[in-house]
């Protein structure tokens, strides 16, 4: 059958059209959580953590472990308790000095299929070494001098 | 997702709009060279950052692009005469040079003084390659002209076409940063393709659905790197730079042509996709001259004496569920062209971005959303010029090549990345 319609062909891709989708709520990301693997990387996510947020959580590295960056006790904390109904992991670097953290967190995403994004901060010479450290954990990894990219992506991903 | 107010300021692009005031920063296509083949030619109505014009070629050969629209009574240059050095309205006779100067006003007795005093608004524009190329910025910003390498190359080394999308510039120009769609919608066309079967690359883009990818600053926009796997201990990349604010050229494959894209807004609603292929040491075959202007490869085939597509929306792109169903090519539309251009038209005219729901894959998106941004406001609140205007930022290439899997693309490729006059392109 040919369609008739306007709303049955390619031609439906107007402006006017538009005003009949659907216009149901969207919810936020199940959970983003976010590591700070470094002192460097910790200065930056902890401004991004002071921001609002709809389900994110944020942590930086802490001996062999993760502890939180806000709220509660900033103590160290279970990562895969932490990981428990996330939907995306962000690796936020500056060198390559978190390399054990990021082969947990990055072991547990890849057992539960949680997505991971790396974003390194050019910030000199360990950069590409901080590449190389997550590159087998980070589906993207994002090379950046641009401290706001951090929240552009959770913000992009409805963290 | 972006707010309302973001899509807002990067979509749109008539004048005095941020992101337009952007726009006029660059060195945009204006028209295919073909367009105005000869002096004295019929002259050609163009809309650009939604701003009416009309182009034309004069007596000696030398181009113009001004507003359509004659200053005595507004008609239409595109009815006028194009002779003796000027373009003359059929209404009054009024006739304008070039530059938009208006040279005659043959229905007044002495009009030498008076015409002095009357110019439309007009553009430099250039022949570079196969494109018309105009600065519609104030002249004092104007940029050096383009360096992008297909315009520099011989002529008998490229090719260029364009189509009418009917959608906004930016979702189309998102479509060029995003390759993880390369591996579904375009999956037929490694198989079929003319201008890309047979390149040993093909098979690790067959084996792997899944790659990797990494996302670099550059200059002039981005380098985003797509990995996958490849013999043991290696990866294979395929690096993709984007030169704001709408440029990128896709990775090569084998010996093909290397190709790419300009997108250019007409409105906020439409834009033009130039589409190039060229080689950097090597004439194009007549084969594969001949396949591009059939529309294989990322070209169209256009409806004869136009530059719509012959797939369009409306004939639904010619969708055919047989070879959808027979996995012939995974959207069941012809041409990776039509492929993307369906999908995207499909969005609307403005892609709703506040209902997106993206994912980290997506970051390349995200990055040049960002630099956009950051442009647009930056030349905005402190007049800072945007990066992608110098001849550097443009002087760079697409590579596709097999590393170690230690190895940084970046580092390793350096110069695979960067325009090499006489050297082949990287490529496997």
């Amino acid at each position: 059958m040919r369609p008739i319609l306007l709303n049955s062909c390619a031609r439906a891709a107007t402006a006017t059209e538009a005003r009949f989708r659907i216009d149901a709520p969207i919810a936020p990301s199940r959970g983003a959580r976010v590591f700070a693997l470094d002192a460097g990387a910790e200065a930056v996510v902890a401004d991004v953590a002071a921001l609002a947020w709809a389900t994110a959580r944020f942590f930086a590295r802490s001996g062999g472990g993760v502890r939180p960056l806000r709220g509660g006790e900033l103590v160290p904390v279970d990562v895969t308790a932490e990981l428990e109904g996330a939907d995306v992991a962000v690796l936020v670097a500056t060198s390559p000095e978190g390399a054990a953290a990021a082969a947990l967190i990055g072991g547990i995403c890849r057992e539960r299929g949680i997505m991971t994004a790396g974003l390194v901060l050019d910030g000199g010479f360990d950069a590409l070494d901080a590449v190389a450290m997550l590159r087998p954990y980070a589906r993207v990894l994002l090379l950046t001098a641009d401290e706001d990219d951090i929240a552009a992506i959770l913000t992009a991903l409805r963290a | 997702m972006l707010t309302r107010e973001l899509n807002e300021l990067l979509t749109q692009t008539g004048p005095g709009t941020p992101t337009g005031q952007l726009y006029r920063r660059y060195w945009l296509p204006a028209l295919l060279a073909e367009e105005l083949p000869e002096d004295d030619c019929a002259p050609v109505r163009v809309k650009l950052l939604s701003e009416r014009l009309i182009a034309f070629r004069d007596s000696h050969g030398r181009y113009g692009l001004m507003d359509e629209f004659c200053a005595h009574r507004g008609a239409s240059l595109w009815f006028g005469r194009n002779e003796d050095g000027g373009l003359r309205c059929a209404y009054h006779g009024w006739k304008y040079d070039v530059t938009g100067q208006c040279v005659e006003v043959p229905s007044e007795p002495d009009n030498g003084s008076f015409c002095s005093n009357v110019k439309l608004r007009a553009y430099p524009l250039v022949k570079i390659g196969d494109i018309l190329w105009t600065y519609m910025g104030e002249p004092e910003h104007q940029p050096p002209q383009p360096e992008f390498e297909f315009v520099h190359v011989p002529s008998d080394q490229t090719y260029t076409s364009k189509r009418w999308q009917e959608s906004n510039w930016l979702q189309a120009l998102e479509g060029g940063i995003d390759s993880s769609h390369v591996s579904w919608l375009h999956s037929g066309a490694l198989h079929n393709d003319p201008l890309f079967k047979g390149a040993k690359g093909n098979q690790y883009n067959l084996k792997d659905f899944k790659p990797y990818f990494e996302v670099a600053d550059a200059p002039g926009g981005l380098f985003v790197g797509a990995r996958r796997n490849a013999e043991e201990g290696h990866y294979y990349w395929r690096i993709t730079p984007w030169v704001m604010p709408a440029f990128t050229v896709v990775p090569p494959r084998g010996d093909h042509p290397v190709h790419g894209h300009f997108w250019v807004p007409i409105d906020d609603e439409n834009c033009w996709v130039y589409t190039f292929d060229y080689h950097p040491v090597r004439a194009l075959t007549p084969e594969e001259r001949q396949a591009m202007m059939d529309g294989f490869g990322v070209h169209s085939e256009n409806i004869p004496g136009t530059y719509r597509p012959v797939q369009n929306k409306d004939n639904d792109y010619l969708m055919d569920r047989a070879t959808q169903r027979s996995g012939e090519n995974f959207s069941g539309v012809r041409g990776i062209a039509i492929q993307d251009a369906s999908l995207q038209e499909s969005m609307g005219p403005i892609v709703d971005r506040t209902k997106e729901r993206l994912v980290p894959a997506d970051s390349g998106i995200i990055k040049a959303r960002q630099k956009l941004r950051r442009a647009v406001v930056a030349l905005r609140d402190n007049g800072t010029p945007p990066p992608g205007t110098e001849p550097e930022h443009q002087r760079v290439r697409s590579a596709a090549v097999v590393l170690p899997q230690h190895e940084s693309f970046l580092e390793s490729c350096r110069d695979a990345v960067s325009v090499r006059p006489g050297v082949r392109q990287s490529s496997i």
